[in-house]
């Protein structure tokens, strides 16, 4: 279990949340499927938002609540669950506070990297142990799967895509059987009610693994889309910059909403290749334009004004900050970046004036 | 959270039979729930009379509606007898409540019958509303306070119609539903008790009703007029049922739910002085098959609904009392389809997902998945995660492709069964389907078969086709794949839509068979026509139609207008139409010989017409390009038939001209060269006449694109054109050098590649370079220089062309 340590850079959702998780135990009093902490109700009102006994649930996934709630029924017939989307929609977060809500526990994680072995899924040993006595249960490692059987609880395996194939390939039997047996050990150990994968994995990265039909079949799958309007995506960045600034004690003060508006619509527009208004085509730059980078952008900013500036976000902070995040291959994204600042933003008037004066400088 | 429309006690409406009151049952049209408990009251009560919301003068068109060898969708269709033709449609699906009423009435013997509107006042009405719409359209001249209130008007009826919809959608998000579609199917669909169904019903159309009532009177007082009307005229239908003496419990009233408590009996009935008052347009009413995805595209209550066949396959399962089924079968049919497509998928994707779709149903306190939890299950399960991976699947299981059937002997209008008969015989009845299929035709004599009308069967298929072509009828429609496709080859698409079935009906007023009215088709036309070309469209019209009474006519017209005809253009084509009616008229089996004279005379004036219209703009000189063509391809093709002498002496008199379009006259030059017609001395001299220093740079480059634009094979092989075409090129001053670039690049920019290779290798023999030098010269990218100066003739300008 995760230790609650004050000074700790980022705490998981079930500690940051505890409040609101309590308030939704004491409140819920519909039936809980085996293993569950709370009914699927109430996991939703924890993931969409809401009220339970007097306590304000904050929303944590804004815009789709369909989807959340078909991961949540996924969930329940002890399907293991798949989501799939670009970097940055909010996967990772979801599936984390999934399992708080459900489990209590979001710490069984693997993250699946291109170096992940097949031992990392499934057990490894502690070879001094293994060594000196032989295969016993106390030399035996167990992965977050492992342990997740063994109690009930999910497990998340992050970055499901990056891992090679064959090592993506293990989870095949666990998943069709929910069994893992230790042949050295001459045993073999069931799931218990409740087991269940939450998987994430990125389409359109460099560096990812397709992932085979057979393991594919294995999940019920979801395509996380980026947030559909302005007004949700601002909702989500505004919320998660007041939290994370809140986490992070950053000394400077919430940017101004005009400026989060700004900061989101030259994102959507960016991403959607075409101007709000729909009326002129932008070009989109080679990297991936998420919300996340949004959320980050406005923090870096906040933390750049805080330490250096006026403690205030100014254009300045902001264009450095837009600069890093849509500049990624030097020439080509320059250009097209320089193409959206002469010929949309520069049309804009002069609200928008100091903002574009600041870019243009920065872009050179 | 699921929880029904509040209803407060002792607000109950009046709805079973009870005392001296009839059966009222409020369905919402195309409802599978609706139909199936429908009948078990009809079991039930066992009603001697069954009354359902329909057209009251199509009541003789039940019996045949539910007649043995009929299969739904089809459609109840009224129209006007004169013209413009208005229609109103009442399409039927297996499932619509009204037609299992039909069903149970023929079953157990008691009289069904429409109770609603006859349908000739009913189409009067619609039209008042049509036009107050289109008043407010035409109204921009009108003065202004006049304007300014029907913009109000109208507004405020936008606003009754926005709020109407969003109390739907408030019902819904109440219920914790996406949409009303959702909730309704969550609700009613899968409530197995017919009482309830029943109740609840009513009571939320009585409920909506009393909340929008006002409103509506207020805000589209002419709706809200024909619906006071329709249902006074539906009381009276009632009383005079009760009158006759039929005991009020053994008759059962169906209608749309909406309509329910304005026949409750606390209203009186519309008087037969009122009726005799209402307006009249004459009407016909015939059947017609329909489609579901007809069905599927008109969307809004009663008209259609957006999954015809999954509703189908809810039908289905109801019947057999195993609703438990559903998910199961629509999933299954998803994998199969996939499967069809090569996508593979496996049964035990198909049980997850049937798994995944229980468990949302569940969390919203159901145990029957509806079609939204269906598709996201499907979406998840078997697209992973990919809505588009499912989606044809999707729209084949939910729409489908089925159409309706009505048999022999099921009465429609005349041309409707005069075409059924002659698919029949033309053995084309399989290609009336839903699904767009090519149909390839060989108009030649088949003569492997016995039988005469076998071996011109495709002829016969290919006439049929036009007709409905000519007629508007959308069935067929022709496809030029390949333009050197042979004079006996058609190509047809075929698709059978309830449009096309309109279309069909509406031509009912010309004939009351297809050749009747297509033939009638070509005499209105001819009537209005005042066009050569037009005529002669026509004459080859009516052959393609085979209607030789009608081309016999088209042909006089023809004449009749050709004796003052004067444009060239026109003459021209008229000619080329005819010209190929007399090449290929034996084909069609036609005897086109008798339009051998009018062919000539045609030819002679368009002939003697050309140097004239040759004194033209460059604008027109393009149209006069492509009738000249056309002229020269019929004295080509018909040389035995017309006075090609005439024809020549026009050409070279043209080419020789110098006051005509400089262009057309090189391309009279062309056609002479290529008829070597001219020596080639004689063209040398024409070529450096033409191309000599001080002809201005328009007309010399103008000449030469005319000449370029027919055989180039013809130009490329003699060098000698060329060394002139150089030598001119070389003499012009900058200022004309530029001017001519204009119709140089235009008439080399029509040239293929190769071509262009052989000029520029004649001309690299010209100026004595070797075959590899000028190959590299071509290859070799532009120079810096070479571009700065292409670029700079972007700013040439063209505004002495």
């Amino acid at each position: 279990m995760a230790q609650a340590a004050t000074n700790a850079l980022r705490l998981p959702a079930e500690v940051l949340y505890a409040h609101e998780l309590e308030a939704l135990k004491e409140t819920d009093k519909a039936p809980r499927p085996a293993g569950w902490q709370l009914s699927p109700r109430a996991v939703l009102t924890f993931i969409t938002g809401g009220t339970a006994g007097g306590v304000t649930i904050t929303p944590k996934y804004i815009g789709h609540s369909r989807l959340v709630e078909i991961a949540i029924a996924t969930l329940l017939t002890d399907r293991a669950l798949l989501l799939i989307g670009e970097p940055g929609t909010a996967k990772s977060w979801l599936s984390e506070n999934l399992t708080a809500a459900i489990h209590g526990s979001s710490s069984k994680v693997i993250q699946g990297t291109a170096g992940t072995t097949e031992e990392q899924i499934r057990y490894s040993w502690n070879y001094a142990m293994l060594l000196a006595n032989g295969p016993s249960e106390q030399a035996l490692i167990k992965s977050p799967i492992y342990r997740a059987m063994e109690e009930g609880g999910i497990a998340r395996f992050e970055e499901i895509s990056r891992c090679a194939s064959e090592v993506q390939d293990a989870l095949i039997s666990i998943l069709s059987e929910k069994t893992i047996s230790v042949p050295e050990l001459g045993q073999e150990l069931s799931a218990s009610k409740g087991f269940s994968i939450i998987a994430t994995a990125n389409t359109r990265d460099r560096g990812v693994n397709e992932m085979s039909s057979a393991l594919k079949r294995r999940f019920n799958s979801i395509v996380l889309p980026a947030p559909a309007d302005l007004e949700t995506e601002l909702d989500i960045v505004r919320r998660r910059v007041r939290e994370l600034s809140n986490s992070y004690e950053i000394g400077a003060a919430l940017p101004a909403d005009d400026t989060i508006r700004k900061v989101v619509t030259i994102f959507r527009e960016l991403r959607l290749g075409t101007t709000l208004d729909s009326k002129e085509k932008v070009k989109a730059p080679s990297g991936v334009i998420s919300t996340a980078e949004a959320i980050s952008l406005l923090t870096g900013s906040m933390a750049l004004a805080a330490s250096f500036g006026s403690g205030e976000v100014e254009e300045g902070d902001l264009a450095a900050g837009l600069q890093g995040a849509i500049v990624k291959d030097e020439e080509k994204d320059r250009l097209v970046w320089k193409d959206y600042l002469e010929n949309v933003m520069k049309k804009r008037g002069s609200e928008w004036r100091p903002l574009y004066n600041a870019c243009r400088e920065m872009n050179g | 959270m699921a929880s029904t429309v509040q209803c407060m006690p002792g607000d109950e409406r009046l709805i079973s039979g009870g005392e001296g009151h009839v059966h009222l049952f409020g369905v919402r049209h195309l409802s599978p729930a609706g139909a199936y408990h429908l009948r078990t009251l009809l079991d039930q009560v066992k009603p001697s009379v069954v009354l359902v919301e329909g057209p009251s003068d199509a009541t003789e068109w039940i019996s045949q509606l539910s007649a043995k060898g009929v299969v739904p969708p089809v459609a109840l269709m009224a129209y006007t007898e004169s013209l413009p033709v208005r229609t109103l449609l009442y399409p039927f699906a297996s499932y619509s409540p009204e037609y299992e009423a039909f069903r149970w009435a023929a079953a157990n013997g008691a009289d069904a019958a429409f109770i609603d509107l006859p349908s000739d006042i009913s189409v009067t009405l619609y039209e008042y509303r049509k036009q107050a719409l289109l008043e407010r359209q035409e109204s921009e001249q009108a003065d202004e306070v006049l304007q300014a209130a029907r913009e109000e008007a109208f507004e405020s009826k936008r606003q009754y119609y926005t709020r109407q919809h969003q109390l739907y959608e408030q019902i819904a998000q109440l219920a914790g539903e996406q949409n009303y579609e959702s909730y309704w199917e969550r609700h009613f669909e899968h409530d197995g008790k017919m009482e309830g169904y029943r109740h609840e019903i009513t009571e939320l159309s009585w409920q909506m009703r009393r909340l929008l009532e006002d409103d509506e009177r207020k805000a589209d007082p002419i709706e809200s007029a024909v619906n006071e009307v329709r249902e006074s005229y539906m009381r009276l239908e009632i009383s005079r049922r009760l009158a006759a003496g039929i005991p009020p419990e053994k008759i059962v009233v169906v209608t749309g739910a909406h309509h329910v408590s304005g026949l409750d009996g606390s209203l009186a009935p519309m008087t037969e002085q009122e009726l005799a008052k209402l307006p009249r347009t004459p009407t016909k009413r015939t059947l017609m098959p329909y489609s579901y995805y007809k069905l599927s595209s008109q969307s809004g209550y009663g008209a259609g609904n957006p999954a015809p066949a999954y509703f189908e396959l809810m039908w289905d399962c109801l019947q057999d009392g195993a609703l438990d089924n559903l998910p199961s079968l629509y999933l299954s049919h998803i994998a199969q389809r996939l499967r069809e497509q090569g996508t593979y998928r496996s049964t035990a994707s198909v049980i997850e997902g049937v798994r995944l779709a229980q468990t949302l149903a569940s969390l919203r306190g159901s145990n029957q998945p509806i079609l939204e939890d269906l598709r996201d299950a499907a979406v998840v399960t078997l697209g992973y995660g990919e809505r588009s991976v499912v989606a044809e699947a999707m729209v084949r299981t939910e729409i489908g492709t089925s159409i309706g059937f009505l048999p022999e002997g099921i009465s429609q209008t005349p041309i409707q069964d005069d075409l059924n008969r002659q698919l029949k015989r033309l053995k084309l009845t399989k290609y009336k389907s839903a699904v767009a299929t090519d149909l390839e035709l060989d108009l030649r004599e088949n003569r492997r078969v016995k039988t005469k009308e076998l071996a011109y069967q495709d002829l016969e298929r290919s006439i049929l086709l036009h007709r409905l072509e000519l007629l508007g009828v959308s069935f067929a429609s022709r496809r030029t794949l390949r333009s050197d496709a042979p004079a006996w080859s058609e190509h047809w698409v075929l698709q059978w839509t309830p449009e096309a079935e309109i279309q069909l009906i509406e031509s009912t007023l010309k004939g009351e068979t297809i050749e009747w009215a297509a033939a009638y088709a070509i005499r209105e036309r001819l009537a209005g026509c005042a066009d050569v070309a037009e005529a002669a469209k026509l004459v080859r019209l009516s052959c393609d139609c085979g209607l030789t009474a009608c081309m016999e006519e088209a042909r006089a017209a023809l004449q009749r207008l050709s004796v003052d005809g004067q444009q060239f253009t026109a003459l021209a084509q008229a000619a080329f139409e005819l010209s190929a009616l007399v090449h290929y008229g034996s084909l069609r089996r036609t005897d086109t010989e008798v339009l051998v004279p009018l062919l000539q005379q045609l030819f002679f004036r368009a002939a003697l017409l050309l140097v004239d219209a040759a004194g033209c703009s460059d604008d027109a000189a393009t149209q006069m390009l492509s009738a000249i063509h056309q002229l020269h391809t019929v004295s080509q093709d018909q040389h035995e038939r017309i006075d090609d002498e005439v024809w020549q002496r026009q050409l070279w008199e043209l080419a020789s001209r110098d006051d005509r379009n400089a262009r057309l006259s090189g391309y009279a030059f062309a056609i002479m060269l290529e008829r070597h017609a001219v020596t080639e001395e004689a063209c040398e001299q024409e070529v450096s006449r033409r191309l000599s220093p001080g002809i201005p740079a328009d007309l010399g480059a103008g000449w030469f694109e005319g000449l370029s634009l027919r055989n180039r094979y013809a130009l490329l092989s003699r060098p000698s054109l060329w060394r002139q075409l150089d030598s001119y090129i070389q003499s012009l001053e900058p200022e004309q050098f530029r001017r001519s670039l204009v119709f140089l690049r235009r008439s080399f920019g029509a040239f293929e590649p190769r071509e262009k290779a052989a000029v520029a290798e004649l001309l690299g023999d010209l100026w004595g370079a070797s075959a590899s030098m000028e190959a590299e010269a071509l290859q070799e990218p532009l120079t810096d220089d070479e571009q700065t100066a292409i670029a700079a003739l972007d700013d040439f300008d063209f505004g002495d062309f």
